[in-house]
């Protein structure tokens, strides 16, 4: 019960017009995206890539403060990478000197630079999964690569087995602390000891939940093929993904965006 | 030994926006020796209200007492309440893990800490009391059983940490007839050696037959409390809270709404046929 | 007799080649829009028969004919799993989607449906079942009763002619299994689809036109709920549970009471006292 309301990947359920979008088209303008922050030469040509952002975000009616909890995870890798480049790229004009070490203004901008195509990254690729439920970005990367199916590339099967997992996630976790509960009520620990003894003391709740899990999928399976599952030919959609109005003009908008990027490099 | 519930609250996920009360202000005691009951809609708390009594779960606000002592104060050896209530989930057998019965049984007392001796001798005592010591059963694995071999298997994990009292969870869930039968009798057996037994069950007949006492929960609280006689004789309120009633109640009901005379208390199997049997012999005087 | 939907003639089925039959020489005939319920305690064969009905296991011996399809021939497997469908005991484990309504789709999807034609099926589906208002829920937040009525509802989207139930009541609480036996009633009454109910609940077999109890492997009692369920002694052997009003009627008329045979239900048994007394 404790389980139960566990929400899923990050996705924000509002209504709004990047929500709406084609998730295929949602997943190459982020590939875009990214070629445009890889391709901005200087801190100005990032200047539209971050108004592009701001514009994205308030589109979207995701909370800046959901998008902000997106970079917690990475904060350390963040510092890092903007100290490290910091003091150990090299450049010409000392700002600051602290004696053991030099603050050149030339390591600063690669720091800054190099730290802020992380931070859009992140936030771009968190407006993907704050704005498309997890099957439907699972259903935009069939779409986009069942052309690969001519290599023999199991799109379909990849989709399917993604989105099974999703069903079943929540349904596990309960079992597991279902499972966890009833060991510690034979005296398990499950909390203290060193790193091995809390190992060993895993065997107990692991193994249940594989034996559960393996259950499940034999269940799982008998019942697909007597809905009469065979993969994923001759299949029709309950959802069909189109493209519209709002789609093609988010393209245009991404097409501009790299032209300015790519001419504020050259310009400078 | 006596566990005792006192304004017992519990809040899954406080404070986020999934925050949800699943007990409301409890109050109840387990007496000792006593076969008690458990009853309420799914949802309605019961398996909460269970896993408090184990200190599986702590009280957002209230306290759980063991002989007189709070068992979540600072200081309290939780593993006293371990040993003293041996709680068996719903459908048991789904957390065997070890690779022979024997040993699946013996990791509850390992826990504790005891001897290998020791272990031993609570195994055999633990299967023999479920019906499975023999030498071949034990060293199986326990996923090569029956349904319901591997269910009495995970029954004695519990019984060989020698609770004193045992909360059961839907013991006989998804058991055919017969071993349905063969799992309530064990339980019934347990409780007439003197272990207090604390059963959540949805079988008003196993209630009716079995249990000394019932506590019945709607909504996260106590709504009905009492021995069977005295909770079965409100059987239209049970019934308008979507619970069932046993058969031999029904049929008393229908028996006065038809106007015979057929007394209040009978609600068990044993005690319908001579009820019955006077009814119809006062009936045959008077038709006579 | 009506045209039978499901004919299985002397079927015998092991798992491994060579090993014990789980299901032995047995034959029965289910007529086009019949309730016909299938008893036995638990390793009785009773599951492995059902999944013979629809081709997911295939008969060592013997034939099994759905809808005049023999399950052995390839090319009519989809057709007879699409005509018979097919709901299991565990609710949570014949949920493939995420969302009620997707998980309603998925059926039609396996079958090639177009999509246009999908969501009147599903929301009438769902809607039969009683589960419309669930629609776009996420299956694990439901309760037991209510996963299973979904699960009903995606076999039927597929407009299936025959629902077998393989114990699809044996896990769920006492709400729930009322809640799925009173779909599947309205199911049938209604729509005339024919059910095959596996169950080893006594009082669920009570409802059916016929009984089928099976023991180790064998069909080795046929008839209808009255015939089989009245004789407590008969049934005993088979290790099942007669209805208690069954088992109290049978005490009562050793006892002297000249109570009518084939009492089953709290209903007729109160209607006989009351004959008997006033």
């Amino acid at each position: 019960m404790a389980l139960e309301n566990i929400t899923l990947g990050q996705y924000y359920p509002a209504d709004s017009v990047v929500h709406r979008m084609d998730p295929r088209v949602k997943i190459l303008l982020l590939i875009a995206v990214i070629v445009a922050i890889f391709l901005a030469g200087n801190l100005l040509a990032f200047v539209p890539i971050i108004a592009f952002l701001v514009i994205v975000t308030k589109l979207s009616k995701v909370p800046v403060k959901m998008m902000v909890k997106g970079l917690k995870p990475l904060r350390l890798i963040l510092i890092l990478t903007f100290v490290l480049n910091l003091f150990f790229l090299q450049g010409e004009t000392v700002l600051l000197d602290l004696g053991f070490a030099q603050i050149k203004k030339e390591a600063l901008i690669l720091a800054v630079h190099y730290s802020l195509r992380l931070v859009l990254l992140v936030l771009f690729s968190s407006i993907l999964t704050l704005t498309t439920p997890p099957i439907t970005l699972t259903d935009g990367l069939e779409r986009l690569l069942s052309p690969l199916r001519v290599i023999h590339f199991p799109a379909h099967e990849m989709a399917m087995m993604m989105s099974i997992a999703l069903r079943f996630i929540p349904t596990l976790m309960e079992e597991a602390d279902k499972i966890m509960k009833a060991q510690t009520a034979r005296g398990a620990d499950f909390e203290s000891g060193n790193l091995i003894a809390r190992a060993k003391a895993m065997v107990p709740l692991l193994v249940p939940l594989f034996v559960s899990a393996f259950r499940r999928a034999g269940d799982l399976a008998m019942a697909m093929e007597a809905r009469c599952y065979h993969g994923g030919e001759g299949r029709t959609r309950l959802r069909v993904l189109k493209c519209e109005k709002r789609d093609y003009i988010a393209c245009a908008v991404v097409a501009l965006l790299i032209a300015v990027v790519v001419l504020l490099g050259y310009i400078y | 030994m006596q566990v005792t519930l006192e304004h017992v609250t519990h809040t899954y996920q406080p404070g986020s926006p999934f925050q949800a009360t699943a007990i409301q202000d409890v109050n109840m005691s387990i007496r000792e020796g006593e076969f008690l009951a458990l009853i309420g809609h799914t949802g309605s708390g019961k398996s909460t209200l269970a896993q408090h009594i184990n200190g599986l779960l702590k009280p957002t606000s209230g306290r759980v007492l063991l002989d007189g002592q709070d068992i979540h104060q600072k200081g309290f050896d939780k593993r006293e309440v371990r040993k003293a209530v041996g709680l068996v989930f719903q459908y048991p057998e789904h957390q065997l893990f070890e690779e022979t019965v024997a040993k699946d049984v013996g990791f509850g007392p390992k826990n504790l800490g005891l001897s290998e001796g020791e272990i031993k001798e609570r195994v055999i005592e633990a299967l023999q009391k479920v019906g499975l010591a023999e030498p071949e059963i034990m060293e199986k694995s326990p996923f090569e059983l029956s349904g319901g071999q591997m269910r009495r298997v995970a029954m004695a994990g519990v019984l060989a940490m020698r609770p004193r009292i045992l909360v059961l969870d839907e013991p006989a869930a998804g058991l055919d007839p017969q071993s349905r039968e063969d799992m309530l009798q064990l339980i019934s057996g347990l409780h007439k050696q003197g272990t207090t037994v604390v059963m959540i069950s949805h079988s008003m007949d196993d209630v009716a037959r079995f249990a000394t006492r019932a506590v019945v929960m709607e909504h996260g609280a106590i709504a009905m409390e009492g021995t069977p006689e005295e909770i079965f004789r409100h059987a239209e309120r049970l019934e308008g809270m979507g619970l069932d009633v046993p058969s031999v109640c029904k049929l008393g009901m229908k028996l006065r709404a038809m106007g015979l005379p057929c007394p209040e208390d009978v609600f068990r199997e044993e005690q319908a046929l001579p009820a019955l049997l006077a009814l119809w012999k006062e009936g045959k005087r008077h038709g006579a | 007799m009506a045209e039978p939907i499901i004919s299985v003639d002397h079927v015998s089925f092991s798992y491994d080649e060579g090993g014990p039959m789980a299901v032995r020489d047995v034959s029965l005939t289910v007529e086009r829009g019949s309730f016909h319920a299938i008893l036995g305690q638990n390793g009785s064969g009773k599951s492995t028969l059902a999944k013979l009905i629809n081709g997911l296991y295939l008969p060592t011996e013997g034939h099994v004919t759905v809808c005049g399809m023999d399950t052995q021939d390839d090319e009519k497997t989809w057709e007879i799993r699409r005509r018979a469908g097919m709901v299991f005991q565990n609710p949570d484990n014949q949920l493939v989607a995420t969302v009620v309504r997707e998980d309603v789709a998925f059926g039609l999807e396996n079958i090639g449906v177009p999509t246009e034609e999908m969501p009147a099926r599903i929301d009438k589906a769902l809607k039969d079942v009683g589960m419309l208002k669930f629609a776009d829920r996420a299956p694990h937040l439901l309760s037991g009763g209510q996963k299973q009525r979904v699960a009903i509802a995606g076999v039927l989207a597929m407009a299936p002619e025959a629902i077998i139930f393989d114990e699809s009541t044996a896990m769920l609480d006492p709400q729930g299994r009322r809640e799925v036996m009173q779909a599947v009633k309205r199911l049938n009454q209604e729509q005339g689809i024919t059910v095959l109910w596996i169950t080893h609940f006594m009082e669920e077999a009570v409802e059916c036109d016929f009984a089928h109890v099976m023991y180790q492997g064998q069909i080795v009692l046929d008839g209808t709920p009255r015939e089989i369920f009245s004789d407590v002694e008969r049934i005993r052997p088979y290790r099942l549970d007669a209805p208690p009003m069954a088992r109290l009627a049978e005490q009562l008329r050793a006892q002297g009471m000249p109570l009518k045979d084939g009492i089953l239900t709290v209903e007729e048994m109160a209607e006989e006292v009351a004959r008997l007394c006033k």
